[in-house]
């Protein structure tokens, strides 16, 4: 086993991890501890398919930004007497038999990529801007009208229209 | 491969939170779930061949990802200012 495929190996079992923590977590800080790793996780697989942009984006973006504010948001909302806020589930047999269904036909039908055990070539970022500014550029400039759209709607959802 | 199943796995329990979860906070984290899956699983099927665009896409994504975040998280805490209410039982109004 190459040191490329431990790596994605990591970066995978770390996916897993973070993301079984985050579904089945009962404390709230479990549940962002288990976000920021299923988010780490995420950066690393970007990181071994050979995309350091968008590796690096994903820790600035939800590491830094997105986690930070879900932490803001469970404080806020959390309604434990003095400890961590509890998240609380219904499990069931239904949703299981839901989603191990799902897991076993997106194993089976999605793409399973190269399986070469070469590390792929680095994409650089003057190639993804290429893309971006050319054949793509209706949807980066859709990307950043969502953008400002996300960001008119929180200043009306948490500032405008008051108490009714 | 690997990759593929683990993917996966993290969609399908990002699923399962939306399925069980009653704090909306926690719903919300299992659609990141749910996005962080799909934007991994876009770059391993574009990486043959289709690298940069792949990538240009996933990027993309991550954007969407990232402004579906933060308004769910203002209508959250929004909600809990006004009403003091986090559990999507307490939002019977709003079903069909």
């Amino acid at each position: 086993m190459s040191a490329h495929d431990l790596a994605v190996a990591s970066a995978a079992a770390l996916v897993l991890a973070g993301a079984a923590g985050t579904a089945l977590a009962r404390s709230a800080t479990r549940l962002v501890l288990s976000l920021g790793a299923f988010l780490l996780g995420v950066a690393l697989c970007f990181l071994a398919l050979g995309s350091p942009l968008l590796a690096a984006a994903q820790v600035f973006v939800y590491i830094g930004g997105v986690l930070v504010l879900v932490l803001f948001a469970l404080m806020v909302v959390g309604r434990g007497d003095g400890e961590s806020p509890r998240v609380e589930s219904r499990h069931d047999a239904g949703a299981a038999l839901v989603a191990l269904g799902l897991f076993v036909v997106l194993a089976i039908v999605t793409p399973k990529g190269p399986s070469a055990v070469a590390p792929p070539e680095m994409v650089s970022p003057a190639a993804v801007a290429d893309v971006l500014l050319g054949s793509g550029i209706v949807a980066f400039e859709l990307a950043g009208v969502l953008l400002l759209a996300a960001l008119l709607a929180v200043l009306v959802i948490v500032k405008g229209g008051g108490e009714r | 491969m690997i990759l593929t199943v683990a993917c996966a796995g993290a969609f399908a329990l990002g699923v399962y939170a939306v399925l069980v979860r009653r704090e909306i906070i926690g719903i919300l984290a299992g659609a990141e779930l749910m996005l962080g899956a799909a934007a991994v699983q876009l770059l391993v099927a574009g990486s043959e061949g289709f690298a940069a665009g792949a990538s240009s896409f996933a990027l993309i994504l991550l954007v969407v990802a990232a402004a579906e975040a933060v308004v769910g998280l203002a209508l959250i805490v929004t909600a809990y200012r006004r009403a003091k209410r986090s559990r999507i039982e307490e939002f019977g109004e709003v079903s069909g």
